[in-house]
C-alpha cells in the first residue's frame, strides 16, 4: 500500500513538473525515487549540470570581457557592479519607505523614528566624513602618478610644438623671399611652387606628429587611475545617506502628518481663542474663518499620502499590471473574432487584408496613434470617472490605487493589445478552422444546436492553439510593452530604462542591465505560465513547447 | 574639517530659520500637485522647493515627474496630465501665440538665468585652432566668437555640406542662442518659414532638435559637429572627452532669462491661490540656491548637487553636476575656470517675470522666421503681458516679506514696469531695449528686418 502511496505521489509529482514546464527537473525526482539511479544521474548531468556551467561559463566570460570594452559612457558593467545596481535599487526604495514611513509615523513611534535617525545621521556623517579624506588622499596620489605619466609627454609636446612653430615661421619667410626673387625674376616659377609643396608636406607631417602626442595626452587624461572614481563614489554613496537621514529628520520634525496636524489645530484653537475676545466684527470674521479653514485643513491631513518616487520594483509591478490589462483585452477581442474566422470562411476572407496590413504595424505607431485617440477621451485627466474610481474609490483595494493609473498606463495597455492581438487571432482561427471533420460530423449527426457545437465540440477542440497563439501574445505583449513605457513614459520599466539612459550617471549602464535581466526574467515566468495553461488544456503531451 | 562644521551650523541655522516661520498658509484650492522637469540642473528650484519642504510649508503636496522630452511635456501640462512645469522660456510664449501646440499658457516665476553652453566636436575645435591660432592653448581666451568656425562652415559647404549642428527645441533658450552666436560671426543659422518649420531656409549650416540627454552622443556619433544645451550635458562632453565648450550663454548674452515654470491659463485662473502658493515656495528654493556666506561661498549648492543627483531628479553623477553648479566650468579636461554667474537662481532679481524677457524671445521668433507676419510693437508688449503674471509673483513676494524669508531689496521696485534697462551685454554688442523690439529686430544683420513704422503703431 505505501509502495503504491508513494507511486502515486511520484507520478503526481512528475506530472505537475511536467505541466509546469520545468520537465527537467524529472530525473531529480526519479533520482530522489530510486528509479534507475545510473540513467538518472546521466540524464541530470546532460540536461541540468551541463547548462549551468554553460551559463556560469558565459557569466565568466562576460565578467573577463565587459570591463574591457571600454565605452565613452564607461566600460561595460561587470556581473559585480550589476549586482551592486541591484543592491542600489533596493536601498533606493528601502529610502522611499522610511521617508514614507516617518511622513506617516505618530506619537511614540515618531520620536523613537527621529532618535534612531539622528543617530544614523552622525554615524553617515563621521563614515563621509573618513571616506571624503581618503577619496581626496586618493585624488591626490591619482593625480601625481597621472602627472608622473604626463609630464614628459607634455615636455615633448611643447618642445616639439615651439620647434616647428619656429620652422615653420622660418619657412614661411623663405618663401616670401623666395616669391619676390621670382617678382624680380630671380628664381624660377617651379622653385617657388616646390617650396610652397614642400611647405605644406612638412607641415602635414609636423601636424601629424603632434597629433599623435596630443593623443597620448588625452587618453592619459581621459583614463585616470581607477582608485581615484571608485574612492569618489564610496564617498559620494555615504553622502548620499547623510542626505536622506537629513531629509527623514527633516519630514519627521515638520513635515510629519501627526505633526503638521496639531500645528493646524493648534491654530485654529489659538484663531478660536482670539474670536472670543474679538470685538470687531471684521475680527470675528477673519478669526471665525481661521478656525474653519484649519479645521478643515487638519481634518484633511489625515489622508495626505506621501508623495514617493518611483522605484524599480513599483515600476515592474505597474508593468505587470498594464502589460495583464492589454493582454485580456486582446483576448477578448482576438479569441471571438478568431472563432468567427475559423467557422465562416467568408469572414476570414473579409478580415484577411486588415489582418495582414496591420499586423506588421510596429507598437510605436500604435502607441502614437492610440495616444491620440484615446487621449481625446480624457480631455481632464483628473476629473475623468475611470481614473477617479481607480485611483481614489473606497470600493477598489488599495493595491489597485498603488497602481496611480493614468492616460499613459492606458495608452501603453492599448498599444499592447493592439500588437497582442495578431498571434492570438490567427492561432484561434486556425485551431478553429482545423478541427478534425470526424468532430463536426459527430455534432451535425447528434443534431447539436449552434452553441453546443461551439462549447461542447469547437473550442475545446481548439483550445491547444488558442493556447499556443496566447502564449505568444503574452511573448510579444510583454517585449511591446516595454518600448510602450519607454515612449509614452508611463511608469514602468520601460520608463525605467529610457530614465537611466538619460541621467547619464556612473551608474546607468549597470541599472539599465540590471532592467534587461529583470525584463528577462519575468518573461521568463509570464512564458511558463501560458506552457502550463496550454499543457493543461492539451491532450497531447506537449513536447514540443520546451 | 572645521569650516566644514561652522558651514554646517550655518546651513543649520538656515534651516531653522526656513522652518521656524509659520506664517498663515493660503487656503490652497488643490493641495497635491504634480509637476514635471526636464533632467537637466536648472530644475533645481522645483526639487529644492520639495526636498526642502518649502512646498510642504504652504500645505502642498507636489509630486515631481521627469519628463522625457519638451514636447511631450508640454503636452502633459496642455492635457491635464500634469499641474504644472519647468519650461523653457519660449515655450509658454510660443504656445500662446500658437508656434507647435497651441494653448495659452502664462508664467509667474523664472527659475534661472544663463547655465547653458555650446559645444564643438573635437575634430572642428582642432580646425578652430588652425584658422585662429590665438586658441590653440590650454586656456583660450573668451568669448570665443564663431568667427573661427566661418571658414570651417565655409570650406563644407563648398563640398556641398552644410555641417549639422544640436539644439533642444525649436523654441527654446538654446535655438535662439546658437543662432545669436554663428549670426554675430555672419554663419546664417537658417530661417523658418511658413512651410519650413525646420528652419533650415537659407541655411549655412543645420541646426535640428536633439533631445539633450543624447547631446555627447550626437557629437560622438557624427549626426551633430557643435550643440547648444544646458547643463550637465556640456560638462559631461568634457568629462568623456569628446567634445570642447566653446562659450556659455553667459558670454552670449550676459544673465539672460533661461527657464521658467509654466502651467495653463485655465489652471491659473481656477486655482489662483495654489498659484501663489507655489511661487512663494520656489521664489523661497531660488533665495535657497543662492544662499551665500560672508565671502560671496554658494553655501547651499553642494546639497542641492546632491539632491539633484538622486536618480530620480536629474540623476547625473554628483561630481559631474558640482562641476557647473558650484559655481566652476569646465572648458577642457585643463581647463577650470571660475563662472560665479554660470547659475543664477536668485541673484539680479533673476527670478520676477519681467517682460521685457517675453518681448525678447518675441523678437527672436520673428528674427528666425517662427512668427511668420510682421507684428507693430504693440503686439509685442501684449502678448508678454498675456503670458507673464507679474501680479501673482508680487503677490508672494509682499506675503514672503511680510513673513520675513525674503526683504524687499531682493525683489524689484514697486513702481518697476517689467522692463529691465536697456542693455549692451550681448556678445556683439548691439543694445537691447525691451521696448524698442522693431528697432532691435532692424539693428541685427540677418534675420527678418520689419517695416520701421510698425515701432509706433
Amino acid at each position: 500500500m505505501s509502495q503504491k502511496g508513494s507511486d502515486k505521489f511520484k507520478y503526481g509529482l512528475l506530472k505537475a513538473i511536467d505541466v509546469s514546464g520545468f520537465k527537467v527537473f524529472d530525473p531529480v525526482v526519479r533520482l530522489i525515487f530510486a528509479e534507475e539511479p545510473r540513467k538518472q544521474i546521466q540524464d541530470i548531468a546532460k540536461y541540468m549540470l551541463l547548462p549551468i556551467i554553460f551559463c556560469l561559463v558565459c557569466f565568466f566570460m562576460w565578467d573577463i570581457i565587459g570591463p574591457r570594452h571600454k565605452t565613452k559612457s564607461g566600460e561595460v558593467p561587470s556581473p559585480g557592479k550589476v549586482l551592486e545596481a541591484a543592491k542600489d535599487a533596493t536601498r533606493f526604495k528601502q529610502r522611499e519607505g522610511e521617508k514614507e514611513a516617518a511622513f506617516v509615523a505618530e506619537g511614540k513611534d515618531r520620536e523613537a523614528l527621529l532618535a534612531d535617525s539622528k543617530k544614523k545621521l552622525t554615524e553617515f556623517e563621521e563614515k563621509t566624513a573618513e571616506l571624503q579624506e581618503l577619496s581626496a588622499a586618493a585624488a591626490k596620489s591619482g593625480q601625481n602618478k597621472i602627472d608622473a605619466s604626463l609630464n614628459p609627454i607634455k615636455e615633448k609636446y611643447d618642445t616639439l610644438k615651439a620647434k616647428y612653430k619656429t620652422a615653420q615661421t622660418e619657412r614661411k619667410e623663405a618663401i616670401s623671399t623666395l616669391a619676390d626673387q621670382f617678382a624680380n625674376k630671380q628664381a624660377s616659377k617651379d622653385e617657388l611652387i616646390a617650396a610652397m609643396e614642400e611647405d605644406s608636406l612638412q607641415k602635414e607631417s609636423e601636424k601629424e606628429e603632434l597629433k599623435v602626442l596630443s593623443q597620448q595626452l588625452d587618453d592619459i587624461r581621459a583614463n585616470p587611475p581607477k582608485e581615484i572614481k571608485e574612492a569618489q563614489l564610496a564617498a559620494n554613496k555615504a553622502a548620499d545617506e547623510v542626505q536622506h537621514y537629513k531629509k527623514v529628520i527633516d519630514i519627521l520634525t515638520t513635515g510629519n502628518r501627526e505633526v503638521k496636524k496639531n500645528a493646524l489645530l493648534e491654530k485654529a484653537e489659538k484663531a478660536e481663542a482670539a474670536l472670543t475676545v474679538a470685538t470687531t466684527g471684521a475680527e470675528a470674521q477673519k478669526q471665525a474663518k481661521a478656525v474653519v479653514s484649519n479645521k478643515d485643513k487638519a481634518g484633511k491631513a489625515d489622508e495626505q499620502k506621501f508623495p514617493k518616487a518611483a522605484t524599480i520594483y513599483w515600476q515592474t509591478y505597474r508593468s505587470l499590471a498594464t502589460v495583464f490589462v492589454g493582454f485580456l483585452i486582446a483576448v477578448l477581442v482576438a479569441v471571438p473574432v478568431g472563432i468567427m474566422c475559423g467557422l465562416n470562411r467568408i469572414v476570414m476572407a473579409c478580415l484577411t487584408p486588415i489582418i495582414s496590413i496591420f499586423r506588421p504595424v510596429s507598437p510605436v505607431v500604435w502607441l502614437l496613434i492610440f495616444q491620440i485617440i484615446v487621449g481625446a477621451f480624457f480631455p481632464d485627466p483628473d476629473k475623468h470617472w475611470l481614473f477617479q474610481t481607480m485611483n481614489e474609490s473606497k470600493l477598489l483595494p488599495g493595491f489597485i490605487h498603488n497602481l496611480q493609473v493614468n492616460p499613459a498606463m492606458i495608452f501603453s495597455a492599448c498599444t499592447v493589445a493592439m500588437c497582442a492581438l495578431w498571434p492570438a487571432l490567427v492561432n484561434t482561427a486556425l485551431g478553429v478552422s482545423s478541427i478534425d471533420k470526424d468532430h463536426l460530423n459527430v455534432a451535425k449527426v447528434l443534431r447539436l444546436g449552434f452553441w453546443s457545437r461551439l462549447f461542447k465540440i469547437i473550442i475545446p477542440a481548439s483550445l491547444p492553439l488558442v493556447f499556443a497563439g496566447l502564449r505568444i501574445s503574452l511573448g510579444v505583449g510583454w517585449m511591446v510593452l516595454i518600448a510602450a513605457e519607454a515612449l509614452s513614459s508611463s511608469d514602468g520599466l520601460g520608463k525605467y530604462v529610457w530614465d537611466e539612459y538619460q541621467n547619464g550617471s556612473s551608474q546607468s549602464f549597470a541599472n539599465i542591465i540590471l532592467a534587461c535581466f529583470v525584463v528577462g526574467i519575468i518573461g521568463f515566468f509570464l512564458d511558463r505560465i501560458m506552457i502550463m495553461l496550454q499543457k493543461l488544456v492539451s491532450f497531447d503531451d506537449g513536447s514540443a513547447t520546451a | 574639517m572645521k569650516t566644514h562644521k561652522i558651514l554646517r551650523t550655518i546651513i543649520g541655522l538656515g534651516m531653522l530659520g526656513a522652518t521656524s516661520v509659520s506664517a498663515e498658509q493660503l487656503d490652497v484650492e488643490k493641495d497635491e500637485l504634480k509637476f514635471g522637469f526636464i533632467k537637466l540642473t536648472d530644475c533645481a528650484p522645483i526639487v529644492i522647493a520639495k526636498e526642502k519642504g518649502f512646498f510642504e510649508a504652504e500645505g502642498l503636496q507636489v509630486e515631481v515627474i521627469a519628463q522625457p522630452n519638451w514636447k511631450q511635456l508640454l503636452d502633459n501640462v496642455i492635457t491635464g496630465e500634469l499641474d504644472g512645469a519647468h519650461m523653457l522660456s519660449g515655450q509658454p510664449i510660443a504656445a500662446t501665440i500658437g508656434f507647435g501646440t497651441k494653448s495659452h499658457i502664462v508664467t509667474p516665476y523664472t527659475l534661472d538665468l544663463n547655465g547653458n553652453g555650446i559645444t564643438v566636436s573635437n575634430a572642428i575645435w582642432e580646425q578652430m585652432q588652425e584658422n585662429d591660432p590665438t586658441l590653440d592653448t590650454d586656456t583660450p581666451k573668451h568669448p570665443i566668437p564663431a568667427t573661427s568656425l566661418k571658414p570651417i562652415v565655409d570650406a563644407a559647404k563648398e563640398d556641398g555640406k552644410k555641417l549639422p549642428m544640436g539644439m533642444v527645441f525649436p523654441v527654446s533658450t538654446h535655438n535662439y542662442e546658437i543662432r545669436y552666436w554663428l549670426a554675430a560671426a555672419n554663419i546664417h543659422p537658417g530661417m523658418y518659414t511658413s512651410t519650413d518649420l525646420k528652419g533650415f531656409t537659407n541655411g549655412d549650416i543645420e541646426l535640428s532638435t536633439t533631445p539633450p540627454p543624447q547631446m555627447p552622443a550626437t557629437l560622438e556619433s557624427g549626426k551633430n559637429v557643435a550643440y547648444c544645451v544646458g547643463e550637465p550635458w556640456n560638462q559631461q562632453a568634457v568629462a568623456k572627452g569628446i567634445g570642447v565648450p566653446v562659450t556659455t550663454n553667459y558670454d552670449i548674452w550676459k544673465n539672460n532669462p533661461e527657464k521658467v515654470f509654466g502651467v495653463t491659463k485655465a489652471w491659473a485662473d481656477e486655482n489662483p491661490n495654489t498659484l501663489i502658493a507655489v511661487t512663494k515656495a520656489l521664489i523661497k528654493a531660488g533665495k535657497w540656491l543662492d544662499a551665500t556666506d560672508a565671502s560671496g561661498k554658494l553655501i547651499n549648492r553642494e546639497e542641492a548637487c546632491r539632491i539633484l543627483s538622486q536618480p530620480n531628479y536629474v540623476g547625473a553623477d554628483y561630481d559631474v553636476i558640482k562641476n557647473s553648479m558650484t559655481g566652476f566650468f569646465y572648458f577642457q579636461k585643463t581647463d577650470k575656470r571660475e563662472m560665479p554667474d554660470f547659475n543664477v537662481f536668485f541673484k539680479y532679481h533673476a527670478t520676477y517675470p519681467h517682460y521685457s524677457d517675453g518681448v525678447w524671445f518675441l523678437t527672436q521668433m520673428r528674427r528666425w522666421g517662427q512668427i511668420t507676419e510682421p507684428k507693430p510693437a504693440s503686439w509685442y508688449k501684449e502678448i508678454a503681458e498675456k503670458v507673464y503674471l507679474p501680479e501673482v509673483y508680487k503677490k508672494a513676494a509682499a506675503m514672503l516679506i511680510e513673513e520675513g524669508s525674503i526683504t524687499k531689496d531682493e525683489i524689484p521696485a514697486a513702481d518697476y514696469d517689467g522692463y529691465k534697462a536697456p542693455t549692451k551685454d550681448f556678445i556683439d554688442g548691439i543694445e537691447y531695449d525691451g521696448k524698442k523690439p522693431i528697432e532691435y529686430l532692424n539693428s541685427h544683420k540677418i534675420g527678418n528686418k520689419d517695416d520701421p513704422s510698425l515701432s509706433a503703431k
